[in-house]
């Protein structure tokens, strides 16, 4: 019987693509032949604009990439330049990046979380979610006034020093959102209609996976090992003793199980961070203009969303030359199609969510 | 009682009643919806319109009758219009045919609580409440477009399948209850001494779960799935036309929710009707009791908007056929050869 | 789990009770709303509102004109012009212009700033009507309260 193709359109405007994003979908009733996604709606110019600031100035805008996980861009961005222009970095300085970067993975994915249940449905964790995120954002609003863009980490180290009584505040933070958690995984974990929308949807071989260049917890989920903060490590990860969720089957259930586990593990690195915090400077000594001599270097990290690489071309002076960023859910986004093939036009919306993208960071 | 009276006022004063008693349910269901539903997720609600938000309603009736009214150029305006039209009158019509309690005695007349009590009351509600359908299927098709199309499509076979098992676990009820007549299911759960909830237990859930189901409420909402078709079969709708399919909805579950105090819960009798103790529930009038059901399970059904995701359609459709509709029938197996044995 | 029991389970809905029961605790549970505007809470002290000019304990401007926020400012927010009268030992600036639809609340004039002349206040409402509003001369940098907001925007109709 022949069926009858229908172009549907997702537009820029949706309650469900996160952010500006157009998928133009070839659809026979309701099942999905064929997904383009049409980019470009957030674009900004980032990586032009950057080449005419100086490599300070451009800390603030990497902000604006993935904006809900502000901090992993500017730690990023910022170890690339210390690589490039062989920086040392104190070890005061490197924990607290720790608990920074720990914290914002914590905020992402409480985000995350939120956003993906409310497209399949379940409303009220968003607000759960949301809820627990908060928290976080008024420890960061503590420690440098900002709760989106926040700008914290600095290149030599770190904008303020960690008093004990943000340390406590911490603490106590890390307390109360496991009991958020609970909450969240007691509406969704075992319920009959989030497995039935989650179990088997979207999936991806690893070796396809692989191939796609897929990283982060959507690799993870598909049960390769591969995470940059015990791979590779950096910023001194390696001090830390943490697990790395891996998943089964790398469908969408898989991805979420990751990222809640990814939650408890982040919540036990920062406690370690905070035990462990060593005495020194926070910040290293740096010029009072950074000139980097020529050269090029390139460093990635684990951003929440995956591995997050920047390249940095330098000329001598003190503005770079070329600025090359490698965004994790630009590369994701490509798998999406392979993942959707087949499935219905409703799992769409929940294989997307499990992606976890941001246009910020897609479009730059 | 001169005839003018009998024949003219009074019947007038009841289709008024009729008209008024779901849409001032609706009113309250719009308020029930915004506040329970926000008091779950841990924020307040509209508390800012009257005194804790109970003039939002009206607020939102205003701005919906200010709205311009948008009908795309494609579109097929008859079948535009009627469907929200159709959508209303079928529930409205429904509520000629429930009973709000026993007659009323005033002076030498006695007043009914209702517009009609025909002997298959139970059917024709059932019957009425279907022709919903057609709106929603003529408002799909005549937006001309294609979100709504999808929508309509998925609203209609959900609706149909549902039809199933809600139509035979009804007919366990008229087993019990040996009638189809509302008034005699209310009375036979008075006088047998238990409400059918709780002699067929299973019944009333796979009813529940139909009636949910059949008012396209959470989570089987997915013909007006927020995030997936943006508003589904009532996108294209603007204005009054959209405040009719929003009333309508919530009228069908005020409808779907008295079907089910009636035949389930015992309408407008007092619980432990049997208990010498409680006798004094019996001061409180039918009607209250029955408001107070009715509410609850308004509240119900929000409660379970505001806790679960929604089901994927293909995942719908098999819980009916695979699950509902053998448990249904299994279940009225079981209640008919009980019954033949007794 | 035996196959038993997990059909159980599924049976009567085990799953479902138990998020309901997640709702039901949440609906009786504190919430932390704020009723914004009749209630504030208050930002932390670092908190980055708007930048303003702020003077010393006698009054004083804190200002000397120096430029190094222009020079920080990764946005071309500032415009600045000082002078030096005859005999006075600072420069001071005549001509402050700083765009606040350009501000990307980055910090760097605050951290470079040698006399701590121009810091974030902790004012978060900064809605104007119009681009004139936004473009802020010298003497308007050191607004706050409600005379900025009366410049803003016309004052809020519910004062703080």
């Amino acid at each position: 019987m022949a069926f009858k193709e229908i172009e549907l359109n997702m537009g820029p405007q949706h309650p469900s693509t996160h952010g500006v994003l157009r998928l133009k979908l070839a659809v026979d009733n309701e099942v999905v032949l064929g997904i383009e996604p049409v980019l470009g709606y957030l674009h900004r110019g980032m990586e032009k604009l950057w080449e005419s600031l100086t490599y300070v100035q451009v800390v603030p805008l990497t902000d604006r990439l993935d904006y809900l996980a502000s901090l992993s861009n500017n730690l990023g961005y910022v170890l690339t330049v210390e690589r490039l222009a062989g920086i040392e970095i104190p070890r005061r300085a490197q924990y607290i990046r720790v608990v920074l970067a720990e914290l914002q993975r914590l905020a992402s994915h409480l985000a995350w979380a939120g956003f993906m249940a409310n497209d399949i449905g379940a409303m009220s964790v968003l607000l759960y979610g949301f809820e627990a995120r908060e928290e976080i954002l008024d420890i960061f609003e503590e420690y440098c006034g900002a709760r989106l863009t926040i700008h914290g980490i600095r290149i030599g180290g770190v904008i303020h020093d960690i008093d004990t009584g943000l340390v406590s505040r911490i603490r106590t933070v890390l307390t109360n959102i496991p009991k958020r958690l609970a909450d969240i995984r007691t509406l969704l974990d075992e319920n009959r209609i989030w497995k039935q929308r989650t179990v088997g949807v979207g999936r991806i071989a690893a070796a396809e996976a692989i191939d796609y260049g897929l990283t982060g917890p959507p690799l993870r989920a598909c049960g390769v090992a591969w995470d940059m903060r015990k791979d590779i490590p950096y910023s001194s990860y390696g001090d830390f003793d943490f697990d790395v969720p891996l998943g089964r089957n790398g469908d969408v259930y898989d991805r979420y199980a990751v990222r809640l586990e990814e939650i408890g593990q982040s919540i036990r690195i920062v406690g370690q961070a905070l035990d462990g915090l060593p005495e020194g400077p926070f910040m290293a000594k740096m010029p009072r203009v950074l000139k980097i001599a020529p050269g090029e270097a390139f460093h990635t990290i684990e951003a929440p969303k995956g591995v997050l690489g920047f390249t940095i071309r330098s000329n001598g002076t003190d503005k770079p030359e070329r600025v090359k960023m490698k965004s994790p859910s630009f590369i994701n986004l490509q798998s999406l199609e392979h993942m959707c093939k087949g499935n219905l036009f409703s799992d769409v919306v929940g294989i997307l969510g499990s992606l976890d993208i941001v246009l910020g960071e897609i479009d730059k | 009682m001169t005839p003018f009276v009998a024949d003219l006022l009074i019947p007038v004063g009841k289709i008024i009643a009729v008209i008024l008693y779901p849409m001032i349910m609706v009113m309250v269901m719009i308020w029930l919806e915004r506040r329970v539903v926000a008091l779950m997720q841990g924020r307040l609600g509209p508390n800012r319109v009257g005194f804790q938000g109970v003039l939002q309603p009206v607020a939102d009736a205003a701005k919906l009758f200010f709205k311009e009214d948008i009908i795309p150029r494609q579109a097929d305006k008859r079948l535009f219009n009627i469907s929200p039209i159709l959508v209303m009158f079928s529930s409205l019509l429904a509520f000629c045919f429930i009973p709000l309690g026993e007659p009323l005695r005033v002076g030498t007349y006695t007043l009914t609580l209702w517009i009609a009590d025909s002997p298959v009351g139970l059917l024709i509600v059932l019957g009425l409440s279907a022709i919903s359908v057609f709106g929603v299927i003529f408002g799909g098709w005549a937006s001309n477009s294609k979100y709504p199309l999808m929508g309509a499509l998925r609203s209609v076979v959900q609706v149909l399948s549902y039809e199933i098992p809600a139509g035979l676990t009804v007919l366990t009820v008229a087993f019990a209850a040996r009638s189809m007549d509302l008034v005699e299911i209310v009375r036979r759960q008075e006088s047998s001494g238990i409400w059918y909830g709780f002699l067929m237990p299973v019944s009333f859930v796979v009813f529940w779960i139909s009636a949910v189901a059949e008012t396209n409420r959470a989570p089987f909402d997915l013909p007006e799935a927020e995030s997936e078709l943006v508003a589904g079969y009532h996108t294209e709708y603007s204005g009054m036309k959209f405040a009719y399919f929003y009333m309508a909805e919530y009228a069908h579950m005020v409808l779907a929710s008295s079907l089910v105090v009636l035949l389930f819960f015992g309408g407008w009798l007092p619980p432990f009707q049997g208990v010498k103790a409680l006798a004094f529930l019996h001061a409180v009038p039918g009607f209250v009791w029955y408001l107070i059901k009715i509410m609850f399970f308004l509240y119900l059904y929000v409660w379970i908007r505001a806790t679960f995701p929604r089901y994927r359609f293909d995942s719908l459709i098999r819980l009916v056929w695979k699950w509902l509709i053998p448990l249904a029938l299994a279940n009225f197996l079981a209640v008919a050869l009980v019954r033949f044995l007794r | 789990m035996s196959g038993l029991r997990r059909f159980l389970r599924s049976f009567f809905l085990v799953d479902i009770l138990r998020g309901l029961a997640v709702t039901l605790r949440l609906y009786f549970s504190r919430k932390v709303t704020v009723q914004y505007p009749e209630e504030v809470k208050e930002p932390a002290r670092r908190f980055r509102g708007l930048p303003r000019l702020y003077r010393d304990g006698n009054g004083e401007p804190l200002c000397i004109a120096c430029k190094l926020c222009q020079k920080a400012c990764g946005t071309n927010c500032f415009d600045i012009e000082g002078k030096r009268e005859a005999g006075a030992k600072l420069m001071r600036p005549v001509k402050f212009d700083w765009r606040l639809d350009r501000c990307s609340f980055c910090g760097f004039c605050v951290e470079v700033c040698p006399t701590s002349a121009i810091r974030f206040s902790p004012e978060f409402r900064m809605t104007g009507v119009g681009r004139e509003p936004l473009l802020f001369h010298l003497d308007e940098m050191y607004l706050a309260g409600d005379e900025l907001q009366e410049r803003l925007c016309g004052g809020c109709r519910r004062a703080r």
